[in-house]
């Protein structure tokens, strides 16, 4: 099926080896046209890999990469109407800023005078037009990033490869960055595949995002959809902080609870899986409260407590199993460890997988 | 102990940690080891500018001036520029009239010969470096070692074989043979040198340079080269100095029209039989010192600026 006229990039069944090393395996998604979307996983999981399969740099050995509608998985780099940042920002050190803004320009054989202007125009909206005869080494990190974006942006391309670009700064200057590259989204309608290993990046800036893992995409989707519905285990470990909590256990006989360490943890349904099957229980942090008077809760024991501030994390034991719940702060008070106390696990809020595949079970 | 280093602190020897300029001590005994380093050369340079007796005179002496009475007159000499005179023309035969010596053509061969060949070298190289390191070879640390062999053997033992084929090739004597011998000896070091500068370059910057719409070639001229000039430099300097002092493959290689200048020193200070004419070789070997200088003095620039740029974190 070829893909819709608004979809600004699709990759189908791309992969791509080193020798005996798989870079990317099968990899399919597509991206709406003006849409940020993120892939997001940890590194060496092919993330960098994906964009410079996109930016032509990395020919696929299976699968095909359409830009627009136009097959251009063979296409030449120049054309794709795609530019990228790298993480190192890759600015041409012997140039200056003018140089570094003009030099896609020259390449595109466009006019000096309007080279001239655009250049310009790009410095003054990155706030570098004091910096226009600086040799990059002589910039701040926050400064070369703005750079590499202003080099990336002056050609106007139609897609914006982005691979891991705060990386390299420090925390206040990603801050900033993250709200001026959502402010830069917004300006210019821009299609952006962002990769990132940073969970906060992606959940703050991703419209779609797309989990990785081994080189394929393990689940594409909105923040919400990822944080409420994550359809495997690595997923529902990757999205959320503090991390799901995680327990094993075996399906029961009529397929509304799981067996646990320390007991039956009974579900708001029946699942799809056999009786007595591996199953992994997970439910997050924050969908653990302390038991209200009377209602029937689980006796665990406190073990360890970590204050953040608005919110304190508390750890309990439950059988051999420890559980994570995030607490008010107003709410931890008076805890201290070693401390007995009922919890409540909310049954809808159970995430089940099947413990050999990982996978959600329905 | 303390009373030790406290004093040396105090001479500006040592110093109580951390990284910073040198101090007065330290810079001293450097000037004065460096000093040691030169005075052979500063007496070549002197010698160049005695009068003939003055030469191997007992006591020697050490200096044009008496630096305002420091010295003793016996240590002082008169300085003359009549040594450099006599190496483009002088009297061969006693009694006769001064005679071009043919130095000004054995000089012009000199810079003929190493410029081009070094040039030469260093273009053929710089391209085979950039593609050892961009395209590798399946077996590419083979070729570069393949390469580095044929500095291997010392020039005694291929010398033989090489006046053979030069030989019966018809490229004794020609500009064009010692040229081409100065370029195949010259592009070893050269490939082996580019090779480590190209590879310290970030793959990045080329990668945003294709996706900016370059072409290989353009990525190479506008993006590569600007960045290795430092490299490019070194090599330079180091090939120069290499062929511009060669002596055997000269001597074996070279005819009388080729010649250049070390063959021709040693020729000139050992003909007419009178002994060794210390301050004509001195004055030749002044002369002989100034074109590698005046290249060096002018790309040293280049040659001190690191090659790491700073755009990278590593």
């Amino acid at each position: 099926m070829p893909p819709s006229t608004n979809t600004a990039l699709s990759l189908s069944g791309v992969s791509k080896h080193y020798g005996k090393v798989r870079a990317l395996e099968d990899l399919s998604f597509s991206v709406q046209e003006g849409r940020f979307f993120v892939l997001f996983g940890p590194s060496s999981v092919g993330k960098t890999t994906t964009l410079r399969t996109i930016a032509g740099l990395v020919r696929p050995d299976k699968g095909s990469v359409h830009i627009f509608g136009r097959d251009k998985t063979d296409a030449e780099i120049a054309g794709r109407g795609v530019s990228m940042v790298f993480q190192s920002f890759a600015l041409y050190p012997h140039l200056t800023v003018y140089q570094n803004f003009a030099y896609p320009l020259v390449e595109e054989k466009v006019a000096k005078d309007e080279i001239d202007r655009r250049v310009r125009e790009t410095a003054a909206m990155l706030k570098l037009d004091k910096k226009i005869d600086r040799k990059p080494n002589t910039l701040s990190g926050g400064e070369q990033q703005r750079v590499a974006l202003g080099r990336s942006l002056i050609r106007r391309p139609k897609i914006l490869l982005l691979d891991e670009p705060l990386t390299n700064l420090d925390a206040k200057l990603r801050h900033d960055m993250r709200a001026e590259l959502k402010r830069l989204h917004r300006q210019f309608g821009l299609t952006i595949v962002y990769a990132t290993p940073d969970e906060l990046e992606a959940l703050s800036m991703g419209e779609e995002i797309a989990v990785m893992r081994d080189g394929t995409v393990v689940q594409i989707g909105t923040p919400d959809e990822l944080y409420e519905a994550p359809q495997d285990m690595y997923v529902a470990g990757k999205i959320g902080s503090p991390h799901m909590n995680m327990i094993r256990g075996r399906t029961a006989k009529d397929r509304s609870a799981v067996e646990a360490s320390f007991g039956p943890l009974s579900l708001s349904r029946k699942i799809a899986a056999e009786a007595g099957e591996e199953a992994v229980l997970g439910i997050r942090p924050n969908d653990i409260r302390f038991a209200a008077k009377g209602e029937k809760g689980l006796d665990v024991s406190i073990s360890m407590l970590e204050p953040l501030g608005d919110v304190t994390v508390v750890s309990v034991a439950a059988g051999q199993e420890t559980l994570r719940m995030v607490l008010p702060e107003s709410a931890a008070t008076g805890l201290a460890p070693g401390q007995g106390a009922s919890i409540y696990l909310d049954p809808k809020k159970f995430h089940v997988f099947r413990a050999s595949s990982g996978q959600a079970i329905a | 102990m303390s009373n030790l280093s406290d004093l040396l602190e105090k001479l500006g020897l040592a110093r109580k940690g951390g990284v910073d300029n040198a101090g007065w001590g330290r810079t001293l005994v450097v000037a004065i080891v460096s000093f040691i380093y030169f005075l052979p050369v500063l007496m070549i340079i002197f010698t160049a500018f005695k009068p003939q007796d003055a030469a191997l005179s007992v006591p020697p002496t050490l200096s044009p001036t008496s630096l305002f009475g420091l010295i003793p007159d016996q240590y002082v000499f008169t300085p003359t520029l009549e040594n450099f005179g006599s190496v483009f023309s002088r009297v061969m035969t006693a009694g006769g009239q001064p005679e071009p010596t043919g130095f000004d053509r054995f000089f012009f061969n000199s810079i003929v010969i190493s410029s081009v060949s070094v040039l030469l070298a260093l273009v053929i190289g710089t391209l085979a470096s950039y593609g050892f390191s961009r395209y590798p070879l399946k077996g590419n640390d083979t070729y570069l070692f393949i390469i580095l062999t044929t500095r291997m053997l010392p020039a005694i033992v291929v010398i033989i074989p090489v006046i053979l084929m030069f030989r019966v090739v018809g490229l004794s004597g020609s500009y064009l043979g010692i040229i081409m011998l100065y370029t195949a000896f010259n592009l070893a070091f050269t490939i082996w040198m580019m090779k480590s500068f190209f590879d310290e370059l970030s793959t990045d910057v080329e990668d945003a340079a294709r996706i900016d719409g370059s072409s290989e070639t353009k990525v190479f001229f506008k993006i590569c080269l600007p960045q290795v000039v430092a490299g490019l430099a070194a090599t330079f300097v180091f090939g120069l100095i290499l062929t511009w002092n060669e002596f055997l493959f000269a001597l074996l290689l070279t005819g009388v029209d080729t010649r250049t200048v070390p063959v021709a020193m040693n020729q000139a200070v050992s003909s007419g039989g009178r002994g060794t004419d210390w301050t004509l070789l001195a004055s030749i070997e002044t002369l002989f010192l100034i074109p590698v200088f005046l290249v060096t003095f002018f790309l040293q620039g280049h040659l001190l600026r690191g090659v790491t740029f700073g755009t990278v974190k590593r």
